[in-house]
């Protein structure tokens, strides 16, 4: 869009806004103008990499979605795909979705947005299939024809109707086709991340900062800040003092429950609370001693107590978990709570295993990964041993391994049981159960059930609501009954603010994108 | 110049040998002899370290509850992150489990991991040291150019990565950190044992014991042997407070020992900076104490010993002599003044 | 002064000689132990991830499919051409990361040195010469009990009061997150790049991160200065000079500052050296207590990635550092005392 014209539009929304707090009589505060807003974001998130073939971890996929953009997404507040930089996008089978492309985009190096861009950047993520990368998402993609400049279409290798969902996903941000290889992953450094997004990354130093700065010809609507800093911490206690003493604005991911609670009454901070759909979950190796046994799973499934873990682990702030579906999406059941009960029956338990024949105590490997899901992962898996040994029916030995190593190790089955958690790629029950269920996961816990395969199919074929609601209902009472993965809890996010940050509500909800786009500072 | 340590009565192959009581008494007279601070330093010293050892060896006695226990004997549970109260005297720390409890539960894992390390390193140290010092030539230079390279570099660094590679092949625990700990040291031991070697082989007495035919393994071990371990009582100690302080270092870092096998105060100061956030204190605050006090039991205890075995730092008791006087010598009985 | 120049330049390159064996036996040290127990780096990161041909190819590129001997002399040719590689985990080169860190650990260590020596010495002389009074017991006391306390405990105990309870001084980091974008950082070493700019809020900043980190390191090396400090003050104390200027009757004042204190600091140059190995010790607990951008916390980030090119990388280079160290301590000793060079 003409520079001018955006500008003009700038100042009659400040203008609205300001005959408006006029009008409320208030002595309403002023929200400072964009150009000379930064805002510090406080993190313990370390990220991965900005190259969307390489990366499938939540805080890189934050800078994605604000650095790059992708032909649908999901408007804050909302749960359904509306354009981005298509302007519109039809399935014209069940197996065929044409998106018509946005005119007068460019990206951050000034090159033009067009189709080849499109095909060049779902290739490459095929192509590469780096194994931090998400190409597992794009499995459906059967190829990508470029009908014209500024047309593409879609051939899915099976009917998919969440198709449209993972076009919002970080999995597809459109990258320039001339500065990205189509072989190897692209450099973290200023000036070799480009997209079309509202940002461009302005300095990058790994593992400490990310500055990024609002990109002056950017198609849409401008941001309300001029500039974001990303700060990663060590531990979340260094996070919280420096929240406290105003050295960040913004402290997101991860505090703990207890820095939590300790914020909550305190002067100059507000700690802001949105929906979330984030949970974590206990998998097992049903292939390997002693989860290859199903008794032994399902006596896990009644002894763990969840509502332990919630209390005294997290301070109530997150919920216990009773399906790998969540709450807040089409579809859930509490299938664990319909199946086990919702506390924990010690003696049913008992009585399973010795109807298997199984000795007790079961001698139990249970592995955890310290960092990567915040600092309380230790805490959470000794509170789960203990309710599992004060039954009598196991002897649980814990052990920890660093992200990168722990995920080398667990999915590829190295693992009796192990620790995971989960993100929304987009907000469909598919993305969980279908990641979770199928045979052919990243989960390496080797489960596989014809069954939920043909239902997840079904699922994704349907375009009838009620049809996918049935069909995702009937995989969680299977998956309940044959417990390949525990639910353990499903949490808020939670952010802690300086007073004067305006538009982190706006942002929490289903997406879980953290929209900088949107935040701002009044004086 | 000849060695300083070696106390005078040491000397006489005779006595070299003897373990009778007259040798030991021998052995203590300075101890008692000793007069001044270094008394005092000696004692206290030993009393602290006295009092961790026994804390340690009677740890399920002395502590109210169990290092990993967070509930009662009925099952209720202990407030979690909860200040000191009459039922737990130093509070508890976030997992609700008892700080006294794991403050002494932690001297009972610092000293066996230490006590392991320090034999270790003198197992291997002290021969090493004997040999190269008393054969010399290339098998003296090449030791000596290995251990200084070792010595030269930064302990913690050292013991981090032996530590970390061990955990890989024989698992974490108690055995990995003493190995890893005992690593550093050796060369300390060697070197000293090195030095004292050098300079008492060249003692009349060894020459003469070669010059009548003794076998080097004799002379070593006869002689040698027992001058040079005079020194190690002193080295082992200050050696343990280093070593107390580089287990608490690899504890705080995570590469201790498994925090579920046992308490260990290092690892307990790493969760307790998340709660120096909130204000929280008692959580880290009394690990640490207890880390102070027993290094400094043990360097009092080290640095005390040394100045009283050590001849010339040695304060001996005074005595006023009492010279009769001269009047009273030139009387007779009977006899003219 | 012909003949000692000389035999400052013989004695200079003796040492250099005996630095080499020193360095190779190190740098063997560091091959051994990066190779004995992972294996190869590649395997040891990706694994379990990469399928078994890729796996294979990245292995075969990078060399880790010759012999174990052919390795070490390319580790050999590769640490002489200053060339450390890419960390596996993040693709980074090894030597900008080992720069950028570097600095900052440089930064930290620099200024811990000098309050250790500031407090060390001060003690160290005042016990010295009073000694076996209570203040000589007080200095020494105090000198163990600092040491006998750990960084990480000093730092707890200083986040706690400075940080959480007075609220003065941050616990983290070397700067505000907006001082270290806007300030340029040439040289990485933030003081410098402050005074350089001249901006005097930003150097204030810097500072302000810095001190809780610098005291607590700083503190704890004093303590050993302490005692080293004072053993020295007691000999030339004792020293026959100090005897015959109190005998030609100078003041006992004159006798302490002018004579006996000079020559007992003259030592402590070596001391400084004999500490270094201490300090980067010291600095990898002060940097994980303090959330420092050091390559103490990089060390520890990467081994728990099992990034060992990275790990492998930051040994050399530490090992490397203190070969060149100490050989510059002893070459100041050297000159500073003739002595030296016969021995």
């Amino acid at each position: 869009m003409d520079g001018r014209l955006r500008a003009i539009r700038v100042l009659a929304v400040v203008g609205v806004l300001a005959l408006v707090a006029a009008a409320c009589g208030e002595a309403a505060e002023e929200e400072q103008p964009p150009e000379e807003v930064t805002i510090i974001h406080g993190t313990t998130d370390p990220w991965q990499s900005f190259d969307p073939a390489a990366s499938y971890d939540l805080p890189s996929w934050n800078v994605i979605q604000n650095v790059m953009e992708t032909l649908l997404r999901i408007p804050p507040g909302g749960d359904t795909p509306e354009p981005g930089l298509a302007e519109s996008c039809d399935f014209e089978d069940s197996q065929t979705y044409t998106c018509v492309l946005r005119q007068g985009v460019t990206f951050h190096d000034g090159s033009t947005f067009e189709a080849d861009d499109v095909k060049v950047s779902f290739d490459r993520n095929i192509g590469i299939a780096d194994p931090e990368g998400a190409s597992s998402l794009l499995g459906s993609l059967d190829s990508v024809e470029v009908v014209d400049d500024s047309t593409v279409t879609f051939h899915l290798k099976a009917p998919d109707a969440t198709w449209p969902f993972i076009l919002t996903t970080a999995a597809a941000a459109i990258v320039p086709s001339d500065a990205y290889s189509a072989t190897e992953v692209q450099a973290d450094q200023a000036g070799q991340v480009i997209g079309t997004g509202p940002y461009e990354v302005a300095e990058f130093r790994p593992g400490e900062t990310l500055v990024l700065e609002a990109f002056d010809a950017y198609w849409g609507d401008a941001p309300v800040n001029a500039r974001v800093i990303v700060q990663l911490f060590d531990t979340s206690s260094a996070l919280k003092l420096a929240v406290e003493q105003g050295e960040v604005d913004i402290a997101y991911r991860n505090l703990t429950a207890t820095e939590i609670d300790d914020l909550r009454g305190q002067e100059g901070i507000e700690v802001v609370q949105g929906n979330g759909t984030e949970i974590r979950y206990l998998v097992f190796n049903v292939e390997k001693e002693p989860f290859d046994e199903l008794a032994v799973r399902r006596a896990v499934a009644m002894t763990i107590d969840r509502q332990a873990v919630v209390e005294n682990v997290y301070n109530g702030t997150v919920d216990p978990l009773y399906s790998m579906n969540p709450v807040g999406l089409a579809g859930h059941i509490d299938a664990f709570a319909d199946e086990y009960g919702e506390s924990p029956d010690p003696e049913g338990a008992a009585q399973v295993l010795a109807d298997a024949g199984i000795e007790t105590p079961v001698n139990v490997e249970m592995w955890w990964t310290p960092s990567h899901y915040g600092d309380l992962s230790a805490d959470e898996y000794t509170e789960i041993k203990r309710s599992l040994e004060e039954s009598g029916l196991f002897s649980v030995s814990l052990k920890s391994t660093e992200w990168d190593a722990y995920t080398e190790a667990a999915f590829t089955g190295q693992y009796p049981s192990y620790q995971l958690g989960w993100f929304p790629d987009y907000p469909d029950a598919d993305n969980y159960l279908a990641s979770f269920y199928h045979s052919d996961t990243f989960l390496g816990n080797n489960y596989s059930n014809s069954q939920v395969d043909q239902l997840i199919a079904t699922e994704k074929a349907a375009t009838d609501q009620g049809e996918r609601v049935a069909a995702f209902e009937e995989i969680q009472r299977i998956a309940a009954e044959e417990v390949p993965i525990i639910p353990v809890w499903q949490g808020d996010q939670i952010a802690a603010v300086r007073d004067g940050i305006t538009g982190v509500e706006n942002t929490f909800d289903a997406s879980f994108i953290f929209r900088y786009w949107l935040i701002g500072k009044s004086a | 110049m000849r060695t300083l340590r070696r106390p005078t009565h040491r000397a006489a192959p005779g006595a070299v040998g003897r373990r009778g009581a007259a040798g030991l008494g021998r052995l203590f007279g300075p101890v008692r002899d000793a007069r001044g601070m270094a008394k005092w330093v000696l004692w206290i010293g030993l009393g602290i370290t006295v009092l961790f050892i026994v804390l340690a060896v009677f740890a399920p006695l002395v502590a109210p509850y169990d290092f990993d226990q967070y509930r009662n004997a009925e099952g209720i549970r202990f407030g979690k992150q909860a200040p000191p109260s009459a039922a737990h005297l130093f509070g508890t720390n976030v997992l609700s489990t008892d700080v006294l409890s794991r403050v002494i539960f932690g001297s009972r894992t610092a000293l066996t991991v230490v006590v392991i390390a320090v034999v270790f390193a003198l197992a291997v140290g002290l021969p090493l040291g004997l040999i190269s010092g008393y054969f010399g030539h290339k098998l003296d230079r090449v030791l000596v150019l290995v251990m200084d390279a070792l010595f030269a570099f930064p302990y913690l660094l050292l013991a981090i990565v032996i530590a970390f590679l061990l955990s890989e092949t024989i698992g974490r625990g108690v055995m990995s950190a003493a190995v890893a700990i005992a690593v550093v040291y050796i060369p300390q031991y060697f070197r000293v044992v090195r030095n004292h070697v050098i300079s008492v082989r060249e003692e009349p007495y060894v020459e003469a014991a070669r010059a009548l035919g003794a076998r080097p393994r004799t002379i070593i071990v006869r002689y040698v042997l027992f001058n040079v371990i005079q020194t190690v009582p002193v080295i082992a100690t200050l050696n343990a407070a280093d070593a107390i302080l580089t287990l608490a270092a690899l504890g705080f870092l995570g590469y201790g020992i498994q925090p579920t096998d046992a308490a260990e105060w290092g690892y307990d100061i790493q969760r307790a900076i998340a709660d120096a956030g909130s204000g929280i204190w008692w959580t880290g605050l009394w690990p640490g104490v207890a880390i102070v006090l027993l290094v400094t039991g043990l360097t009092l205890l080290g640095e005390g010993l040394n100045d009283v075995l050590n001849p010339v730092l040695r304060r001996r008791r005074i005595e006023r002599v009492d010279l009769p006087s001269r009047e009273a010598r030139v009387l007779e009985p009977g006899g003219e003044a | 002064m012909a003949k000692q120049s000389t035999s400052l330049r013989t004695y200079a390159l003796t040492r250099l000689g005996l630095a080499l064996p020193m360095v190779l036996l190190l740098l063997t040290l560091v091959f051994i132990l990066m190779r004995v127990a992972p294996g190869d780096p590649i395997s040891a990161a990706l694994g379990g991830r990469l399928p078994a041909e890729e796996l294979a190819r990245r292995r075969a590129a990078a060399g880790y499919d010759r012999s174990l001997v052919v390795q070490y002399f390319d580790y050999l040719g590769d640490v002489a051409r200053g060339d450390f590689g890419q960390t596996i985990s993040d693709n980074r080169s090894v030597t900008g990361l080992i720069v950028q860190n570097g600095a900052a650990t440089l930064e930290l260590t620099l200024v811990a040195m000098l309050i250790a020596v500031g407090v060390g010495t001060l003690v160290g002389l005042v016990s010295g010469r009073l000694r076996d009074t209570p203040a000589d017991a007080a200095g020494r006391l105090f000198g163990i009990v600092i040491y006998a306390a750990p960084i990480f405990f000093l730092g707890f105990l200083a986040q706690l009061v400075f940080g959480k309870w007075l609220g003065l001084l941050p616990t983290s980091g070397r700067a505000s997150p907006v001082v270290v974008f806007t300030m340029d950082s040439p040289t990485n070493l933030f003081i410098v790049d402050a005074l350089i700019g001249g901006d005097m809020e930003a150097l204030g900043d810097v500072l302000r991160h810095l001190v809780m980190p610098a005291t607590t390191l700083g503190l704890v090396i004093g303590g050993v200065f302490i005692r080293l400090v004072r053993v020295n003050v007691l000999q030339t104390l004792q020293g026959d000079y100090v005897e015959a200027a109190r005998a030609r009757g100078v003041r006992e004042r004159h006798v302490v500052f002018r004579h006996a204190f000079k020559n007992a600091l003259v030592p402590v140059i070596t001391v400084m050296g004999l500490q270094f190995a201490l300090l980067l010790s010291g600095a990898i607990l002060t940097e994980q207590t303090f959330n420092w951008p050091g390559l103490g916390s990089e060390l520890v980030r990467y081994l728990d990635n099992r990034d060992y090119i990275a790990v492998q990388g930051i040994i050399t280079f530490v090992a490397l550092v203190v070969v060149v160290v100490s050989m510059l301590i002893d070459l100041i000793n050297a000159w500073v005392d003739p002595r030296v060079r016969y021995a």
